[in-house]
């Protein structure tokens, strides 16, 4: 039981709190009836105040419509400091229905990861307002605190559903078939939410400037606070519909969402950290529990808006070198190379070219020029300084020193130019149509730390691809004199793979229920040739048709590996059972060659 | 920057010829993978299921990769997640040794990583042993190593 409690605080459900609720608000609504139709009461409230001149008892009695009633009973509700809070809460209870109202239409089922920021929002900003209420504004009355819990109420529905669009955009935008409708329905909460906002801005007006400066200079903050964010969500997600309507690729994408976001962000920083000093200000007492919350609050505000400041020097800065040290490859260079964008893998339109010199061989060969579409180029260089592709050091810190201190780059870049980005800077790489290879990090050994690469003889490149002829695994490696490039030309299948001849007829006797023995890692995907078809298809518009063909050829390699131990044990067992081996060594060959089919058909025929 | 990161993985998943793709596309920063016990080595014949968790700025961060299945290796640890250079980024360097040029970069692939697994799988790295036992295990026993790596590979084929 105490576990239970751990997990989840017994909080009423919605529905037992909505109960309450209305329980509450019609029994307090009753007892003022009875109170204000009592007769004593109306002598009660005549005697204090004054306005109501001398009239008729009985006759008011009768004479008294309805909605007058009803207004009395309110007037008493609100005036009374208990029932008060029964109308408090619940305005609360109906912000709350509406709210699962909307997340029943909009949202449907939260995730686990919304329901956990929303919780933790919702938490945060109850503690936090209720220092500031009690804290800082000290205020004394009832009336105040009435007035202050109403604003938050509405505000923090307000800052709930707008947190909850936002991980809702970010969830849509990480799945690539989601229905227009779900976009058209948070939009639509979006901009409702902002109608709101500015509603909540007029009420700001109204009320604060009664109450003077500092309360409206408060709730203007927060009211702002609100506004900028949900404007931030709606411009972001503007930005991803127009990038999913836009055919191709939007260069300028980046750019976009990156100002939107430092700008917005920043916005609301400052928003926050004025609130904040102005709350310290305010207050008055700076020995105060609550003054020590609002300095560790502006500590964490100012090393964000800090950062923010910082990342986007360094922004600008990887833009300027960007823009002065690689220049935009040429419509020929990127014709020459027609790839695609080694971040991106999307075709670019434009691309910047990297100077990259690098040692092969204990001799220095200028070997790559990366063509990169901008915005991916950029991304990278603001977290790491080097080319993605040969890990060069790139130079592009502001440090004026260090760049001065290893001029030899800047001679490589030198150098390049006469040189351009033809095929003959790149001599080692079986020319296809591959403007990248990955050099020096190649996955295969990439986990044997200390190994260098050059011990691998050739007989380890055949471990992995027993389907590649061996001499043309020795012509590849000396052409390129690297394991990681011939593997990558295997990979790549920029070495054409002929086809094992073992493969169909001679093994045309095996029993129809041949197993299939596993095939090499890389070739995992191989199976039946005849699945080439469905296979063939394999990359279908619909999802879940994908989602099925990825269950499926799971299952059917579970199936098969079970198959092959099975073998394999019982070929263990009886030793003398050869034949069955020799089954097993050329059923492996077969799957191969038709992996090998399978990849070349794919090059042949890129998919749609 | 989750658009460019989903066409990126829609790319991959086009061309990826390895068993492995989103396992429920509403989420295309989850994907399994199924990875094959290479041959010739003691983890033949086993299929073992990993899931990759992409970041949401991927590929400029690496995506993480956890064995969903009971493993027994030197560069795995306990809990399945994989300790493999490729798989981390420049910055980081969680056992200390390794160099920035085998760690990760956008260039690399599902495909690469997948591959790299499989050899890691083949050739163990007892430098930077991620599960003690297994290194020391590797080091010392190899042959109770093979024992236990056999009943793994029955175990992930659920024999």
């Amino acid at each position: 039981m105490p576990l239970l409690f751990l997990e989840r605080f017994p909080w009423p459900s919605l529905k037992t709190y909505t109960a309450l609720s209305v329980a509450l608000l019609a029994g307090s609504i009753f007892s003022a009836y009875t109170t204000v139709t009592d007769p004593g009461f109306r002598a009660l409230e005549t005697e204090e105040t004054p306005a109501p001149p001398e009239v008729d008892l009985e006759h008011l009695n009768n004479d008294l419509s309805n909605t007058e009633l009803a207004t009395t009973v309110l007037w008493y509700l609100v005036t009374d400091s208990l029932f008060v809070w029964v109308l408090v809460n619940t305005f609360c209870c109906s912000l709350m229905l509406i709210a699962k109202m909307i997340q029943y239409v909009v949202f449907g089922p939260l995730r686990v990861s919304e329901k956990q920021h929303l919780k933790d929002k919702f938490w945060n900003f109850i503690f936090y307002k209720f220092i500031f209420i009690f804290g800082v504004l000290n205020v004394q009355t009832v009336e105040e605190v009435v007035m202050w819990c109403l604003w938050f109420s509405a505000l923090v529905f307000l800052h709930l559903m707008v947190q909850l669009c936002k991980d809702r955009f970010e969830y849509l935008s990480f799945s690539p078939s989601t229905p227009m409708s779900n976009h058209v329905r948070v939009i639509c909460l979006l901009v409702s939410l902002l109608l709101d906002c500015c509603g909540l801005a007029v009420v700001c007006g109204v009320l604060g400037a009664s109450y003077g400066m500092h309360t409206l200079s408060f709730m203007a903050a927060e009211c702002l606070l609100v506004t900028v964010r949900t404007g931030h969500v709606i411009m972001r997600y503007s930005i991803h519909l127009w990038d999913l309507k836009h055919p191709g690729t939007w260069e300028s994408k980046g750019t976009y969402v990156y100002y939107t976001d430092f700008i917005m962000e920043l916005a609301m920083l400052f928003l926050d950290l004025v609130h904040h000093i102005h709350m310290l200000l305010f207050g008055n007492i700076w020995l105060s529990m609550a003054s020590l919350v609002i300095f560790m609050q502006l500590r964490y505000l100012f090393h964000e808006v800090q950062r923010r400041v910082r990342r986007h020097k360094n922004y600008l800065r990887v833009i300027n070198n960007m823009e002065a040290r690689f220049g935009i490859a040429t419509a020929e260079e990127l014709a020459a190379n027609d790839d695609d964008c080694a971040i991106c893998w999307d075709t670019m339109l434009t691309a910047r070219k990297l100077p990259c010199g690098h040692l092969f061989h204990k001799c220095v060969c200028v070997c790559v020029c990366v063509c990169l579409c901008g915005s991916c180029l950029r991304s990278w260089l603001e977290q790491d300084t080097s080319c993605p592709t040969c890990r060069t050091s790139l130079n592009i810190n502001g440090d004026g020193g260090q760049a001065r201190s290893q001029p030899q780059v800047g001679g490589l870049e030198d150098n390049i130019g006469p040189v351009g980005a033809a095929a003959d800077a790149r001599p080692h790489i079986n020319q296809h149509n591959h403007f990248f290879h990955f050099d020096g990090d190649d996955a295969h050994h990439q986990h044997l730390g200390h190994c260098s690469s050059q011990q691998f003889p050739a007989h380890q490149i055949q471990e992995m691809f027993p389907q590649v002829p061996s001499y043309l695994v020795m012509q590849d490696l000396q052409l390129t004199r690297s394991v990681e490039v011939t593997t990558d030309n295997i990979l790549e299948g920029r070495i054409q793979v002929p086809f094992p001849t073992q493969r169909g007829p001679t093994q045309g006797s095996a029993a129809p229920d041949e197993q299939e023995g596993p095939s090499a890692a890389a070739e995992q995907g191989a199976s039946e040739p005849d699945n080439m078809e469905v296979r063939g298809g394999r990359f279908s518009k619909s999802a879940e048709e994908r989602q099925k063909m990825l269950r499926q050829r799971k299952e059917e390699m579970l199936q098969e590996a079970r198959r092959f131990v099975h073998c394999l044990e019982f070929s263990t067992s009886k030793e003398e059972d050869t034949a069955l081996e020799l089954d097993l060594t050329v059923l492996r060959r077969r799957t191969m060659a038709a992996a090998a089919e399978r990849r070349l058909q794919n090059l042949q025929d890129p998919a749609p | 920057m989750a658009g460019t990161a989903l066409k990126r993985l829609m790319a991959e998943y086009k061309l990826c010829f390895l068993c492995t793709g989103p396992a429920n596309e509403e989420n295309f920063f989850e994907w399994e993978a199924l990875i094959m016990g290479p041959q010739d080595t003691c983890f033949e014949g086993g299929v073992f299921p990993a899931v990759l968790s992409f970041p949401s700025d991927y590929p400029l961060s690496p995506p993480k990769m956890r064995f969903t299945c009971d493993m027994f290796h030197p560069n795995i640890y306990p809990d399945g997640r994989v300790c493999i250079s490729i798989l981390h980024a420049p910055g980081d360097d969680p056992m200390g040794y390794e160099s920035s040029a085998e760690r990760w970069s956008p260039v690399q692939s599902v495909e690469k990583i997948l591959l790299s697994v499989v050899s890691m799988l083949a050739e163990p790295n007892d430098e930077s042993g991620a599960n003690v036992d297994a290194s020391k295990m590797w080091r010392e026993d190899r042959e109770q190593f093979y024992k236990l790596a056999q009943k793994i590979v029955r175990k992930s084929l659920g024999l």
